[in-house]
């Protein structure tokens, strides 16, 4: 763990107290790295004002937690991150039943637009002063006043259909027309909604409705799974990079019970994630490269991460989800006889990846299609607080590996790739940089990976009460899970947020005034994953959205498979693999 | 009179019937380079023929109703048989008389033309963009096919292609009718709708544009259209701009005359493969610049080169 300003958090600490004007409740330090404070909910705009002001803090997520069986009311959670001083600060402030709301920070801060907008559908504490309180994650249908994160809410509940449910979609501009994007789009690969409003072919705005794929995911890892279940749950939220995922909630737990992973371990980890970022990002450039018509691209790069796949079926016995990682540690060892057959597939993947880097650096016509294309400036992407490689390449320089270093990225450190346009040509020399970087990665810890054990033995149970952040640096960029840890050998609050889910609401900035044919690329160029950001609801109902599926006969059909047993709260696979 | 004009109607089937054969085959062996270049299999030669036979025995689905529209992919692919009648493929033009050039410049329009009907009519947001992007695109391309064609006109003296053709093969290779060719060529990348100028279907932007309300027959007729006229195109290319070398017997001359249209194609699927798609503002920006250059053959067409 890398060393914590002790002066900042001296300054942290004392910058508050003056802040809540007496009313700072609590002030707590869970671990090195974490500063919790409670404080009452008048003063949280001024202390959150302090923190991004003074401190340059970086809003992580928010976490609403129905804590009325400990405390009696409400607790509303944001996460900030100091990066330079590898720190978390936890602002906790509380709303009891009879006065559900907390002060909105979205003035403050844009990019916690989403996060408060959840924690309103999701456990019904309403953000006062919020500037745009649509729904966000609920299906439309679902009933006003149920709210699926509250502890009497059973996970299976299954809320009657409604008649006339349609999206609270914005109108267009007077002259602009409509241009639908989704719900199901064939280079969006999930179902996404995106109501481009168009002048000619150009956009003049945008609005857009997302969640359609929940899978109640958070409600069943704080009311049926257990601790040692959960990571099989964590690593299916994604197709291509679930092993982030289980990592990221195991390291999160790992910190609440103050568990500590064998060094081995933790070089493993290292070494899969790695291996996840590099056939993420392969597979993103293809993908990259088909959106925008380059299907060469596509089919070379997948061809070239084809071998790691493979490789990665012969270390864990699968392709994809891997199922290694488990609280403490792992449950499967990296067999040392693989490591020359995993040093030549790196080599030739690399020599590849440099051949096709060369190839698309010097195409005219790729550059004609990416540069200047979906600008992100450096001010935008830090107040939306936009993380991984569309911060790096608009020059924000945050990498969880380093800010917040986890696994063995404290012995082997990554460099960091930055760009400073914050186009998607920027977007694209990022992720090949970085991209070659792992391959770099991956060789380091196979070298340097020692012998031990591979898993800590656990012997007492988690205690409850105990608060774990946790971040890993996914391919799209920093996953966060926070676990509060309760009783039944469950978390009492699992919240997981991707890197799609800031990085989303960048979007609206980056169309605005491009061309149509712009908005298939610069979305692409986010790499975003929906099944990742869409993972807390508890029935999947996407089928009834009246104003896609207007057709009286297709909407009765649905209602019926919808009845019959279709939209069981069962985690499905996104991404594609 | 009545011997000509079976003579002429039974050269029109012939050149029709080859060109709808030779172009679904061309397509397969295309699909072949492609997948090559892909470092993938790719279908079987025969896939197109299998394709063409599979969607049409399909059942007509029609977003719309009307006559017209139901009536416009045949009409479609009718225009570009009689573009087929009107071009020398490996023999003089089966329809041929004078002034013929302006009218294969027509007709080569009129099947974009019904195709942008299509998609404004099938209502569709997509399709109505596809529309408009093909519209873009016939009214910058068409003028550099016409510009290049011109060029030979005014060499040759005459408004026929075959007289063109026969010109150029009496008086060899020449700087103008070169550089006409030239632009001809990159005229033909998008008329073929191929990349980086398939800016009208553009499957990842706007799901196939103009005809993603076409299936069935109706899709058929469309696909058999699209790769006939890039096939007679090509044809036109050589048969005007190249028709070297010219042996005098007809069976090397139709040999020659294959391979150097083959070879043509080969390279616009080259081109498409490793090129991404440009936007319509860009293709716009190319093509007027390649209007505006070949405007040079036709200077040295006017002092004699």
């Amino acid at each position: 763990m890398s060393t914590v300003n002790q002066a900042t958090v001296k300054r942290v600490k004392e910058t508050v107290a003056a802040r809540c004007n007496g009313s700072l409740l609590a002030a707590t330090e869970p671990h090195a790295d974490t500063l919790h404070f409670t404080i009452d909910k008048t003063s949280m705009r001024s202390v959150v004002e302090s923190l991004v002001n003074g401190f340059q803090a970086r809003f992580m997520i928010s976490i609403g937690t129905d804590s009325r069986p400990l405390t009696g009311d409400f607790g509303i959670l944001h996460l900030f991150s100091l990066d330079r001083d590898h720190l978390y600060i936890l602002i906790e402030s509380h709303a009891s039943d009879k006065d559900l709301s907390v002060p909105s920070i979205t003035e403050i801060i844009p990019g916690a637009n989403w996060a408060e907008r959840e924690f309103r559908d999701a456990v019904g504490v309403h953000p006062e002063g919020h500037p745009d309180p649509r729904r966000l994650l609920l299906a439309d249908d679902w009933p006003e006043g149920v709210f699926p994160l509250r502890r009497d809410f059973p996970y299976n509940y299954q809320p009657p259909p409604a008649e006339k449910a349609n999206p609270q979609l914005r109108e267009p501009p007077p002259g602009a027309s409509v241009m639908p994007m989704g719900p199901f789009f064939p280079v969006l690969e999930e179902p996404a909604y995106w109501r481009l409003f168009v002048e000619g072919e150009t956009i003049v705005g945008c609005d857009t409705r997302l969640f359609y794929n929940h899978r109640g995911i958070e409600k069943l890892g704080d009311s049926v799974l257990t601790y040692n279940e959960i990571p099989y749950l964590a690593e299916r939220i994604c197709g291509i990079c679930g092993f982030i995922h289980s990592t990221c909630y195991c390291q999160a737990v790992e910190k609440a019970a103050a568990i500590s992973v064998p060094r081995r371990a933790r070089y493993i980890r290292t070494i899969m994630l790695e291996l996840e970022r590099i056939h993420s990002h392969l597979l993103w450039l293809g993908i990259a490269g088909h959106i925008i018509g380059f299907d060469t691209v596509l089919m070379q790069t997948w061809r070239i991460r084809e071998p790691l796949m493979w490789l990665c079926e012969e270390i864990s016995g699968n392709r994809k989800t891997y199922g290694m990682n488990t609280v403490g540690g792992l449950r499967r060892d990296f067999p040392d006889a693989l490591k020359p057959k995993l040093l030549e597939t790196l080599a030739e993947v690399e020599k590849e990846a440099i051949a096709v880097r060369e190839a698309i650096i010097g195409d005219p016509t790729l550059h004609a299609r990416t540069r200047g294309v979906g600008v992100l400036t450096n001010d935008w992407a830090k107040k939306i607080c936009v993380v991984g490689p569309p911060a790096r390449a608009s020059g924000v320089a945050i990498d969880a590996r380093i800010d917040h270093p986890y696994a063995a990225y404290d012995e082997i450190p990554p460099r960091i790739a930055t760009q400073e346009p914050g186009d998607t040509w920027s977007r694209v020399v990022v992720r090949v940089t970085e991209l070659l970087e792992s391959i770099r990665l991956v060789r380091d810890a196979v070298w340097a990976i020692p012998e031990g054990p591979i898993c800590a033995e656990i012997k007492k149970e988690i205690p409850p009460g105990r608060v774990g952040v946790s971040v890993v640096e996914a391919p799209r960029g920093e996953a966060i899970h926070f676990v509060l840890t309760g009783g039944d050998n469950r978390p009492y609050r699992w919240r997981v947020r991707a890197p799609t889910y800031p990085n989303l609401q960048a979007m609206p900035a980056m169309i605005a005034n491009a061309n149509i044919a712009d908005v298939p690329i610069t979305l692409g160029s986010l790499d975003p994953c929906f099944s990742c950001t869409e993972r807390l609801e508890t029935v999947d109902r996407k089928t009834n959205s009246v104003r896609v599926y207007s057709h009286a006969e297709l909407l009765e059909i649905s209602r019926r498979k919808a009845s019959s047993g279709a939209s069981s709260p069962t985690a499905r696979r996104g991404g594609s693999q | 009179m009545t011997a000509w004009l079976i003579k002429t109607f039974l050269l029109c089937v012939l050149n029709v019937a080859a060109a709808l054969l030779l172009s679904p085959l061309c397509e397969g062996i295309l699909r072949k380079l492609r997948a090559t270049i892909h470092s993938r299999v790719g279908p079987p030669v025969s896939q197109p023929f299998w394709d063409i036979f599979k969607l049409l025995g399909k059942e007509d689905l029609r977003s719309t109703g009307g006559l017209v529209y139901a009536a416009l992919p045949a009409l479609t692919l009718g225009s570009v048989l009689l573009l087929a009648a009107l071009v020398p493929i490996g023999t003089g033009a089966p329809l041929s008389f004078a002034g013929d050039l302006i009218v294969v410049l027509y007709v080569a329009a009129i099947s974009s033309v019904l195709m942008m009907l299509t998609g404004f009519g099938s209502g569709s947001p997509y399709a109505a963009i596809g529309s408009s992007r093909e519209m873009i695109m016939l009214l910058t391309v068409e003028p550099v096919m016409a510009i290049a064609l011109a060029v030979g006109a005014f060499k040759a003296r005459t408004l026929t292609l075959g007289g063109i053709a026969n010109w150029q093969v009496q008086n060899g290779p020449s700087i103008s009718m070169a550089i006409g060719g030239v632009a001809f060529f990159l005229a033909l990348q998008a008329v073929a709708g191929k990349l980086p100028f398939d800016i009208a279907e553009a499957d990842q932007e706007i799901m196939g544009g103009l005809l993603i309300e076409q299936s069935g027959p109706r899709l058929a007729m469309f696909r058999w259209a699209i790769w006939t006229k890039q096939l007679v195109l090509a044809f036109l290319l050589v048969e005007v701009f190249f028709p070297w070398p010219h042996f005098g017997v007809y069976p090397a001359d139709l040999l020659a005359t294959l391979v150097k249209v083959m070879a043509l194609l080969v390279l616009v699927t080259v081109i498409d493969v490793v090129n991404p798609r440009l936007r319509i503002d860009q293709a716009m920006g190319y093509y007027m610049r390649v209007a505006v250059s070949s405007l040079a053959a036709l200077a040295f067409a006017v002092i004699g080169k």
